[in-house]
Order: structure tokens, then C-alpha cells, then sequence
């Protein structure tokens, strides 16, 4: 009885193709105490990333960049006009940080979202096509997965000058997709023996149909799952970049912060400097990489817990 | 083979053969014959059974006949027409006649399209308007025994039953004149099995269908084919119609098969002539009678040679020296 209930309740919503799919999983989500952590972490840090907007609306001084406070010449600790304190030229620690927050969510999801799209492709492509296609990208993708991302950008940059934040970006993606393509094409192996592809192929379907109708669909979750630990290491890898003085000198990131308090000599000296963005970098990494496994959990049944009735 | 009726599909010395690939440069050591010499015929709304144990491929013919596969030598003929050199492009006008359902209706549809979805892909392909489309699906759904309503469900919300008529309607969707069912019961609980099958048989009767019905149970298949062939290790051993075939087996692997049917009458049990020893691997089968070493009416001309089929009655041929 209780079940007929429930069935004429979520009539209407079977219509959306994936969201009874997403409350089922968000039912499963809920219930992970690291997922419920890591997702109040990150709300607080999509708070702070919005808030960045503010300070500089209340007085041009705290622009976290070309914002001076015309009274201070060397930092100071926190204040009231300056709740984290000043940096070593007078700027405020807070917008910065707050700034910061901004640029670590944008290099992380957006170089994460552009290695799961290549990595994806790749994947379904070698996966699908199989033979010489299947060796030559897999072949590439051991080739970059060997190669250390932090170095190749360090040479890079020596090379090229400073980098662009976006540049940054798209080299992250760019050495990031082959772990990913490599777990799209294991999927994709399996998925294409299954019988339902076979259907497909009796009922005439191309390969391109049989692609993005059937094996997209059903890889898409496992390469959301990795996009949450592919932004944890883009944003790590951003930040040891900007710490190591070859980052973007034009933004603000956490890393970059973390740069002006060594090379300013401040590293013993200021605590209220040093630790704001080495604990916000921390942290949203750790808050990702819970997500991650708390998604982990809702798409893959073997990592549930017993007690589960389902 | 049959006279006068029209004949729909023919297949003629079915072969195919996966190679096995070893060491470094994967150079192929061997051949799994899967399939290695398959004929039979099967008439205009009339059904063939396609009866043998686990590995004897009988699969592999249904993926074959599709064209899932490439046959190594033989010829399909459908409808008087040869489909074996067609290219994938060539077939898809021909898509829409041969349909199939599967063994396990778990995997047979796609669990991110919701049934309707699935059961229109066919005509989707087809070019057909989205209201015809819908008009046709639940019509469909009705004639297997589920709701129109259904149609905007996902797979995981059905029995393995209800998934299997999904199954059997996709595989209507088209102007189907030909549905091969692989084993479509096997994966199923006993007492829908009999659903399913009073499904296929009463549709065929409405629908003036053709089927190629694959599975290893006797019974089912008797119920179901008018002809039977006896699959053994790629091959058949045995083709008769299904009365023929039960009352007067001739190929002592046809016997043994009718032997382990089982029965209510406890009596018959004890009369089981069980087999000794295994079935050769298909990568190396022995030279003449390809049962010969579990025969137990082998003699020493069993080991030579090729044996050909040779006529025993009408409609019915054996592999055997012994039968005639």
C-alpha cells in the first residue's frame, strides 16, 4: 500500500528523465556524514566566494589587488578596518582571501569540467572504436599520465614567461583527462557488450547514436564523480604554482598569498597572514575530495552500507 | 526442405570462427569454431527451434543472422535475397524486418531510457513523427500486457517479466517478419516463463511472425518451433519437425537431450542415459563425428572424415551413420 502511494506521488516527476534518479541518490548522499561535512565546507566556500564582491563596493582600499589602505605601510595584524589584518603593502587580507576563494573555485571547476569533456570523448572514443584507435590514445594517455603536471607547468612557465590564469587552466585540463579516459573506457568496454546495444545496432542506429544515446548517458555519472576529485587537484596544483612565484601575478589566488608572505619575509611573523589561506586551501580540497567520496557511495551500491534497506 | 510454403530465411554452411590471439604481436594461434556448419530454413510465419547445450553456439548464429557478426563462410538468405556480403549501411533497410529478444532482460535495456524510449528507438530510426511514434508505442505496450501507462518508466521499475515484454515489443516496434529469440525464458522464473511463451505464441498466431526460437529446453521448444535443429559443437546433428524429432530421435545426441527432459512420471527418471566425459573444446575438435567421444554407438568409421547429413524421412535429416 504504502509503495502505491509512493508510485503515484512520483508519477508526475518521472517525466524529468534523472531526477528521481538524483533524489534516490541524494536520499543515499544524505546519509554520509563525510558528504554532509564536505558539502557544508563547500557552501561556505561558495559564500565566500560571492561575499568577494563586497569589500571592494565599501571602499576602493580593499580591492583585493590595487586596494592600498593609505595609513598602513607594513602589515598589521587583524584590526577593525582590517578584520584579518593588512598585508605587507597595506592590502586586506580578508578581500583577498575572499578573492581567493573565487579564483580557487574557478581554475578548480573549470579546468576539472574541461579534463572530464576531453577525457571523457577520448574514453568513449577509444573504448567504442576498439583496435588501433583504442592503442594509439591509450598509448598518449600513459605517455601524459607519466609526465608530473606540476613540472611540465613549472618548465612551461620558465619557458614562456608568466602565465595566464586561464593558460594555467587549460594545462591543467590538458595533463588531467587521462586518468579519466581511462576509467570511460573501461566503462565503455563493458558497456558495449551489454545486450542493449546490441538492440540498438539491430534497430539500425549509427554509432554516433550509439554513443550519445546510449553509452554518454551511462558513463556521465562516473565522469561527474571524477570531475569532484579532478577539481581537488587542480586547485592544488594552481596554488603550489602561484606559492612558487609562477602564477598569475594579475590574480589573487590563495597560492599567490601564500608567495607574498615568504617572499616578504613574513612567514614566522605574521600568523593572521599565513594561516588564513594555507588552512582555506586545506580545506576546500579536503571538501571536494569528501564529495567525492560521498558520490563515490550513491553511484557505486558495493560501497553502501549493510544496515540500508533499499 | 519445405516445399511449398515460402521460405523467409535460409541458411546455408553458417561458419564463424573467433580467433585466439597469443603472445607479444598477437598473432592469432587458433580458431574457436563456434559455429561450423549451420543450415536450416525456416518458412513464412512458422518457427524453427534452434535446440543444444551451453557453448554449442546457437548465439552466435542469432548475432550472425543479424549481422552483428561477420560470418566466416556460408550464405543468409532472406527472403531470396543473399544478405551475407551486405555492407552495415546496405542493411538497414532489412533492420526493420529482423528483430531480436534477448536472454536477459536486465541488460537488454538501457537503463537510462525510460521503456517508451527504448521501444521507440526502432521507429525514431525509421523517421516516423513523434505522435505516430507515441501512437504506435502504446499500442505496442497493450499488446504485450502492460499499461500505455508505462511508457514513461525506467527499466529498474520492472519485473524481470514486465522487462521481457518491453523486450518483445521493441522487438515489434518495426515491420518485424523474422524475431530471433535468444533464450528469451532462461533468465526468467518458471511460472512467467509460461506467460512469456503463451505471448510469443499467441503474437505469432495475430501477427503472421517467423521466429527462430533458441534455447537449450526441449519442451519449449517442442511447444513453440515447427522444425527443430539439434545443435551440437557448432553444428547441427539433427533437423526434423518438432512431432518427428520427439517421436523418433535419431542421432544418439538427440536422444540423450529427450532423455534428460524432465518428467512428472517419476518412472522415467531412472531411464536417464547420462553422458560420459566433456565436450571437445571448439578450438580442436576431433576429426569425423564430432560426438564420437561420447558416443555410445561409436565405431571405428566415426573417426573419419566429414559425415554428411543423410535423409531419414521426410523433413529430416541426421548426421549419422548409425540413424539411417
Amino acid at each position: 500500500m504504502a509503495e502505491e502511494t509512493f508510485r503515484t506521488e512520483t508519477k508526475g516527476m518521472e517525466r524529468y528523465p534523472g531526477l528521481t534518479a538524483f533524489l534516490e541518490g541524494w536520499g543515499i548522499f544524505r546519509q554520509s556524514l563525510l558528504g554532509k561535512i564536505g558539502l557544508v565546507l563547500l557552501i561556505m566556500f561558495a559564500l565566500m566566494a560571492l561575499c568577494s564582491y563586497i569589500p571592494p563596493l565599501i571602499d576602493p582600499m580593499y580591492n583585493p589587488m590595487t586596494g592600498v589602505d593609505p595609513v598602513i605601510t607594513c602589515s598589521t595584524g587583524p584590526s577593525r578596518a582590517h578584520w584579518l589584518g593588512t598585508d605587507f603593502m597595506g592590502r586586506d587580507i580578508l578581500s583577498q582571501l575572499l578573492a581567493g576563494a573565487r579564483v580557487a573555485f574557478m581554475v578548480g571547476v573549470s579546468a576539472a569540467f574541461m579534463s572530464i569533456v576531453l577525457g571523457t570523448a577520448i574514453g568513449m572514443t577509444a573504448g567504442y572504436m576498439g583496435r588501433f584507435m583504442d592503442t594509439f590514445l591509450m598509448r598518449l594517455a600513459d605517455m601524459i599520465m607519466v609526465m608530473p603536471t606540476l613540472l611540465v607547468v613549472l618548465i612551461l612557465a620558465a619557458v614562456f614567461g608568466q602565465l595566464n590564469i586561464w593558460t594555467i587552466v587549460l594545462i591543467i585540463a590538458l595533463f588531467r583527462w587521462p586518468g579519466v579516459s581511462r576509467i570511460i573506457r573501461g566503462q565503455t568496454l563493458s558497456l558495449k557488450q551489454r545486450p542493449f546495444i546490441e538492440a540498438a545496432k539491430v534497430a539500425g542506429a549509427s554509432h554516433v547514436r550509439i554513443i550519445f544515446r546510449h553509452i554518454m548517458p551511462n558513463v556521465l555519472p562516473l565522469a561527474f564523480l571524477f570531475m569532484t576529485f579532478r577539481v581537488t587537484s587542480a586547485i592544488i596544483i594552481e596554488a603550489a604554482l602561484a606559492f612558487l612565484g609562477f602564477g598569475d601575478p594579475g590574480t589573487v589566488s590563495w597560492g599567490m598569498m601564500l608567495q607574498w608572505v615568504w617572499k616578504t619575509g613574513h612567514m614566522f611573523k605574521a600568523p593572521y597572514w599565513l594561516l588564513p589561506p594555507g588552512i582555506c586551501i586545506s580545506l576546500i580540497t579536503l571538501s571536494f575530495y569528501m564529495l567525492g567520496r560521498a558520490m563515490d557511495e550513491v553511484l557505486d551500491p558495493r560501497l553502501r552500507k549493510e544496515d540500508q534497506t533499499d | 526442405m519445405d516445399s511449398q510454403e515460402r521460405i523467409l530465411l535460409k541458411v546455408e554452411g553458417l561458419k564463424k570462427y573467433f580467433p585466439v590471439r597469443r603472445g607479444f604481436f598477437q598473432r592469432t594461434a587458433a580458431h574457436i569454431k563456434a559455429v561450423d556448419g549451420v543450415d536450416f530454413a525456416i518458412a513464412e510465419g512458422k518457427s524453427v527451434g534452434l535446440v543444444g547445450e551451453s557453448g554449442c553456439g546457437k548465439s552466435t548464429v542469432a548475432r550472425v543472422i543479424l549481422k552483428l557478426l561477420e560470418p566466416d563462410a556460408g550464405r543468409i538468405v532472406y527472403k531470396g535475397r543473399d544478405i551475407t556480403p551486405l555492407s552495415p549501411k546496405e542493411m538497414k533497410p532489412l533492420r526493420k524486418e529482423m528483430q531480436i529478444v534477448f536472454q536477459d532482460p536486465f541488460s537488454s535495456l538501457n537503463p537510462r531510457m525510460t521503456v517508451g524510449q527504448s521501444i521507440e528507438e526502432g521507429l525514431r530510426i525509421l523517421g516516423l513523427s513523434k505522435n505516430r511514434r507515441q501512437g504506435r508505442r502504446d499500442e505496442l505496450l497493450e499488446m504485450v500486457g502492460l499499461s500505455a501507462m508505462t511508457a514513461d518508466r525506467y527499466p529498474h521499475e520492472f519485473s524481470g517479466g514486465q522487462r521481457q515484454r518491453v523486450g518483445v515489443a521493441r522487438a515489434l516496434s518495426v515491420e518485424s517478419s523474422l524475431i530471433i529469440c535468444d533464450e528469451p525464458i532462461s533468465a526468467l522464473d518458471v511460472s512467467i516463463q509460461a506467460q512469456i511463451i503463451n505471448l510469443l505464441k499467441d503474437l505469432q498466431d495475430r501477427l503472421d511472425l517467423s521466429y527462430l526460437f533458441i534455447s537449450h529446453d526441449l519442451n519449449v521448444v517442442g511447444y513453440l518451433s515447427d522444425t527443430v535443429a539439434v545443435m551440437y559443437l557448432g553444428h547441427v546433428v539433427e533437423y526434423a519437425r518438432a512431432d518427428t524429432l520427439f517421436e523418433d530421435p535419431r542421432h544418439p545426441y538427440t536422444r540423450v537431450l529427450l532423455s534428460a527432459v524432465p518428467s512428472v512420471e517419476a518412472d522415467l527418471t531412472s531411464k536417464i542415459k547420462t553422458l560420459k566425459g566433456e565436450v571437445p573444446s571448439p578450438m580442436d575438435p576431433p576429426p569425423g563425428c564430432k560426438f564420437q567421444g561420447r558416443c555410445p554407438l561409436v565405431e571405428p568409421r566415426c573417426k573419419q572424415g566429414e559425415i554428411d547429413f543423410s535423409r531419414v524421412g521426410e523433413d529430416h535429416l541426421v548426421r549419422c551413420w548409425k540413424a539411417t
